[in-house]
């Protein structure tokens, strides 16, 4: 019992262990090798599921705390990249509030929201208070192919949830 | 109507401030919490430096051994690789080793021509303090699509100055961009925000600026003038920073810079610590 209780907790941390990895780790999500403009933003797909599917097992905190750590690896002011998962959470967390069934597609399009209001807020911030400048068509791409392949990474987690955490609306 | 605004405001102020379960702070308190460090990074006040950079140094060793998995794997890939075509690389290296005798001979000559010229026009032979220049390892390379730079294990406590110039194997690389006690940042020179003054071939004068992508391209070139392929570009050293005649790229059929250094397979970078600048980055 209490080994069964070991081995759930393990794959309840999953999803965290895996944002804390892609945090920490020189691991990215950068294929620009294989073609010059795939790059996604990974980690706002994990939040973005996870906090509207299982919000217990994606506690803010460490939301936020995966944030600055991502600053600090990345070299970007420290808070900005929490801000952005903070406001991942915040339209996950009304998003859940306000339906009862959700669909991939609906899913899909709440996450768009969410990402344009998390990009928007994390651009216009490093923009504005920092002498870092950006290309607008690789944030275009980026937020392109992170919407693209949204879809794919919910059907593997919603299988992950229904194989080992147990689902509840997957 | 009123309904649904109720509905709207309730579930707002939830998604805000809820609390309970996992969830032991608020998005909310989080959002502000965030907002704080944030501005007190960006404005920089004096107390802030220090700990940023002791943060920094952690988290890069962190980071560095957390990525080992990731490296394990290819360097095991390419050592295994190497092992089976040790044979054929014996016979290609020997090959190499008499043409490169033969070329030894030719470049002693050309080397003493080039001091006694340099004598002659009395320039400083910027090479010579060989002391100053510090290897340094390649803690963290994490490919990002907007920002290109590198984590090295040399910081402030080795000398390292914001604005030193990095190489390998005599070939620039970047720039030290952050600096931190034990680790530094080195910003690459195919990120968007780099720009160097460099020279030609020819002569001309140009801008490099990193393009985010593989590729910087050149800028500022004189007018009417037309990007041959094959063209060597060098750092001119015109910003103080950068030794002239650094070797850097060299220009593609499309115009932009092929650098003679793949930014992403950097492993030991060489850090040129004669070139002291106190510029704003």
């Amino acid at each position: 019992m209490a080994k069964g209780s070991f081995v759930s907790k393990i794959y309840n941390s999953g999803p965290l262990i895996l944002l804390y990895y892609l945090c920490i780790s020189e691991v990215d999500t950068n294929f620009e090798k294989i073609f010059e403009f795939f790059t996604l933003n990974f980690q706002i797909i994990l939040i973005y599921f996870w906090v509207l599917k299982r919000p217990e097992i994606m506690a803010n905190g460490h939301i936020f705390l995966a944030g600055l750590i991502n600053d600090v690896v990345m070299g970007f002011p420290l808070g900005i990249s929490s801000l952005s998962y903070l406001i991942i959470i915040f339209v996950g967390t009304y998003v859940r509030n306000k339906s009862v069934n959700t669909t991939i597609a609906s899913d899909w399009f709440t996450f768009f929201m969410a990402m344009v209001f998390s990009n928007l807020l994390f651009f216009s911030l490093l923009n504005n208070f920092s002498d870092l400048s950006f290309s607008l068509t690789k944030i275009g791409y980026n937020m392109f192919f992170t919407l693209f392949m949204f879809p794919i990474f919910w059907l593997i987690f919603n299988l992950y949830q229904l194989s080992f955490i147990g689902g509840r609306d997957a | 109507m009123s309904v649904s605004r109720d509905d709207f405001s309730i579930a707002f102020r939830s998604a805000l401030l809820q609390r309970g379960g996992a969830q032991k702070f608020s998005v909310l308190s989080l959002i502000f919490l965030a907002l704080f460090i944030f501005f007190i990074d960006v404005y920089g006040a004096k107390f802030t430096k220090p700990i940023r950079g002791l943060i920094n140094d952690i988290v890069y060793r962190i980071t560095f051994l957390a990525s080992a998995p990731t490296r394990f794997f290819p360097e095991a890939k390419k050592d295994l690789s190497n092992y089976f075509n040790v044979k054929d690389e014996n016979i290609r290296l020997r090959a190499e080793i008499e043409k490169y005798k033969l070329l030894q001979l030719n470049v002693e000559f050309l080397s003493d021509e080039n001091k006694n010229l340099q004598k002659i026009l009395e320039t400083e032979y910027f090479n010579k303090n060989l002391s100053n220049i510090i290897l340094a390892k390649v803690l963290v390379d994490k490919n990002s699509p907007f920002l290109k730079s590198i984590i090295i294990n040399k910081g402030k406590k080795a000398g390292i100055l914001k604005g030193m110039p990095v190489t390998k194997d005599n070939y620039l690389v970047g720039r030290v961009v952050d600096t931190n006690y034990l680790s530094s940042r080195v910003l690459l020179l195919n990120d968007l925000n780099s720009r160097i003054p460099v020279t030609l071939d020819q002569g001309a004068q140009a801008i490099l600026s990193g393009s985010g992508s593989a590729n910087p391209t050149l800028e500022y070139l004189p007018e009417d003038y037309e990007i041959a392929e094959n063209i060597n570009i060098f750092a001119s050293g015109k910003d103080g920073i950068f030794s002239p005649g650094t070797p850097i790229g060299i220009t593609s059929e499309t115009g932009d810079v092929n650098l003679f250094v793949d930014p992403n397979q950097l492993s030991f970078v060489t850090v040129n610590l004669n070139t002291q600048t106190k510029g704003k980055f």
